[in-house]
């Protein structure tokens, strides 16, 4: 486990709130209508069952997808960023998070730190690798990549630009008993400095976050 | 409903009006009367092309699905017009010239209208999803907007060059009677009012299969 | 948050270096676009013979065969990210700007050794008259400008659509149709020592147009 320098500190007021925050894909299927406010270092379980939205809700607030209704507010350091300028400040590790097959694991997480603009790209490439367990295969294609390693180097990937805001969607999937103390760590380590969300509903990973937003879904069995 | 019967109405005075009433220009002989609905079947599917435009730009800048239904209901109006437009000019040239297709300027910008429109709708129908198939069709709209001024302007420069249309100056002619000028215009004014009455129905019924969907849900 | 080397400048740097490398590593889209631009031409040989006098149709055919095979290659930039899922990575470290201008890059470099391939050939294969170099060059060049820069919005619509193949082509056309009648006309014009200033200007206020409505059009690109 490795102290990060202090210029790298990441900034500790995030705040993130929500009213009526809402989206459909169908008729049936979406988001239902929901609203919070979160503030500052600590971690939040996202929960409910299957169907209920918890990844469109981390997609929104990642500003991948735009919400069909409501509003979603991310403040860092005071300032607040719209969905477009939320890139720098989110970092998401999600089940559909792919990476490029004919790229090796370096070399993927070298193309990110690029693209960002980071300081340092090869530092931080072999730091954000460490701290997940997967530096022995930084010279592994993607395809090579079991789905365990995989997970791992989404959350790598999450991890790359020491962001305040991460958002996980079921951290733990694919994981062995030694990833998913992994993974505590990581939260424990982030909660003290950013703001965390979980998406799950894995008992574990609940027990990580100091509070929860329940999702009220239809879920897969009700009548419509 | 009384709308409608007076639209109706109006159209067909106006098309009794141009075969009856009105005189004919000595140089086109009898087929002046196509004039009376090609010319505003053309000027129609031009503005209805206009209007589809401007709602995409409207839609992406504010995401209210309206604007897609009245850019997606002008582009079938506009399609429909074109095809009017495009067929009946087709016929003129073929009792003028004797060709059905000769590539002259005019021609050519409301055949590639044509492709436009036919291209726009085809991209809507290979979409799935509401929101996303109003905002990429918008995009669409948008390049289009973009390339419609060269292919009014590029046509007659290019292709003039090589087949010189010896009637390209008769919309200039100083002296058409006034009565052809009237029947015109009042065939434009109908058909432009069933452009906008179709369109509103259009909209409307956008608008009510939304909320039934969200009824539903 | 970690301190950043500025700018979209910069991603649109590693993108395009990402697809360069891409590219190189699986040589799917070249091979392809090469294969279809010497068979067409070969089959016109076979069929046409030479025709080193007729200017008009050798200008015509030169550039249905470069467009053509551009439409059956330009689009894979996109349908490749969407296909392997990695939009959903490239969205979190780049803006659409930036990632459609990599790809915008890309597509230049691309359509570059397309026509380095492909005209030699033409001239060998089908015949023509010596050419004036800076004048074919010129008009080369902004075609292919316009050519790019409409393949790469189209495409990057088209990519998140039902159809490919044929749609693309169906619905580029059209788009299309101002560059192919001024590169055509401009190619005769330099056989027959014809003004071709017209021409020019024609296709550089083109690819300026196409240009800036895609830099408006970019941001919206990806927004769900």
């Amino acid at each position: 486990m490795s102290a990060l320098p202090a210029r790298e500190a990441v900034s500790a007021v995030a705040t993130l709130s929500a009213r009526e925050l809402t989206h459909r894909y169908s008729p049936r299927r979406g988001l239902d209508p929901v609203s919070f406010d979160l503030a500052g270092p600590g971690v939040t379980a996202v929960t409910g069952p299957n169907g209920s939205g918890k990844s469109t809700l981390l997609r929104i607030v990642a500003g991948l997808l735009r919400p069909s209704g409501g509003s979603c507010v991310l403040a860092c350091e005071g300032r607040e960023l719209p969905a477009r300028a939320r890139r720098p400040a989110i970092g998401l590790a999600a089940p559909d998070l792919s990476f490029y097959e004919e790229f090796t694991v370096g070399e993927n997480l070298s193309f990110a730190a690029a693209a960002r603009g980071l300081d340092e790209p090869r530092g931080r490439v072999r730091e954000s690798l460490a701290r997940v367990g997967l530096l022995a295969r930084a010279a592994a294609r993607a395809d090579a990549l079991s789905s365990g390693m995989r997970q791992r180097l989404r959350l790598a990937f999450a991890l790359l630009h020491q962001p305040p805001v991460l958002l996980l969607d079921e951290p733990g999937s694919h994981l062995d008993d030694d990833g998913r103390v992994m993974v505590a760590r990581l939260v424990g380590e982030h909660a003290e400095r950013g703001l965390v969300l979980i998406a799950t509903n894995e008992e574990r990973e609940k027990t990580l976050a100091g509070h929860a937003i329940q999702l009220r879904g239809r879920g897969v069995g009700d009548p419509a | 409903m009384i709308w409608k019967v007076f639209l109706f109405a109006w159209i067909a005075a106006g098309m009794l009006a141009g075969f009856l009433w009105a005189p004919v220009v000595p140089v086109l002989g009898a087929t002046t009367r196509v004039f009376y609905f090609h010319f505003p079947a053309a000027l129609v599917t031009t503005l209805a092309f206009g209007w589809s435009m401007v709602h995409s730009a409207l839609y992406l800048a504010r995401r209210d699905l309206t604007h897609d239904d009245h850019a997606a209901g002008a582009a079938d109006l506009g399609l429909l017009f074109c095809v009017v437009a495009t067929i009946s000019g087709s016929m003129w040239a073929r009792a003028m010239w004797g060709a059905y297709w000769n590539w002259d300027p005019r021609e050519t910008s409301v055949f590639f209208l044509l492709l436009i429109y036919a291209a726009y709708l085809a991209l809507r129908a290979a979409i799935d999803g509401e929101t996303r198939r109003a905002r990429l069709a918008a995009i669409y709209s948008c390049v289009a907007f973009v390339t419609v001024p060269f292919l009014i302007f590029v046509v007659p420069r290019i292709y003039f060059s090589l087949h010189p249309d010896p009637l390209f100056g008769r919309r200039g002619k100083p002296d058409i009677d006034p009565r052809i000028m009237l029947v015109a215009a009042w065939m434009f004014a109908g058909f432009t009012a069933l452009f906008f009455w179709l369109l509103s129905l259009r909209v409307r019924l956008g608008r009510v299969e939304r909320c039934a969907l969200k009824g539903m849900a | 948050m970690p301190a950043t080397r500025s700018s979209s400048a910069g991603a649109v740097w590693a993108i395009l270096r990402k697809e360069c490398r891409s590219e190189w590593r699986t040589r799917y889209g070249l091979n392809s676009a090469l294969l279809f631009a010497v068979t067409t031409l070969t089959s016109i040989s076979f069929v046409v013979g030479k025709i080193a006098d007729r200017t008009d149709i050798l200008a015509a055919l030169l550039w249905i065969v470069l467009v053509f095979a551009a439409l059956a290659s330009l689009a894979h930039t996109f349908v490749r990210e969407v296909e392997g899922h990695t939009m959903t990575m490239l969205r979190l470290v780049a803006s659409p700007t930036a990632i459609a201008l990599g790809k915008l890059g890309f597509n230049l470099l691309f359509l570059g050794v397309l026509e380095a391939v492909t005209v030699p050939l033409f001239l060998v294969l089908v015949g023509g008259p010596p050419l004036h170099w800076d004048r074919f060059l010129a008009v080369l060049g902004l075609g292919s400008v316009a050519l790019a820069a409409a393949a790469t919005l189209v495409g990057a619509v088209i990519a998140q659509t039902r159809g490919r193949g044929a749609l693309f082509a169906a619905v580029s056309l059209p788009i299309l149709l101002p560059v192919l009648a001024g590169a055509v006309s401009g190619t005769r014009g330099q056989w027959n020592g014809a003004p071709i200033g017209a021409e020019l200007r024609l296709l550089g206020a083109y690819a300026a147009a196409l240009l800036g409505a895609s830099l408006i059009l970019y941001d919206h690109l990806w927004e769900e």
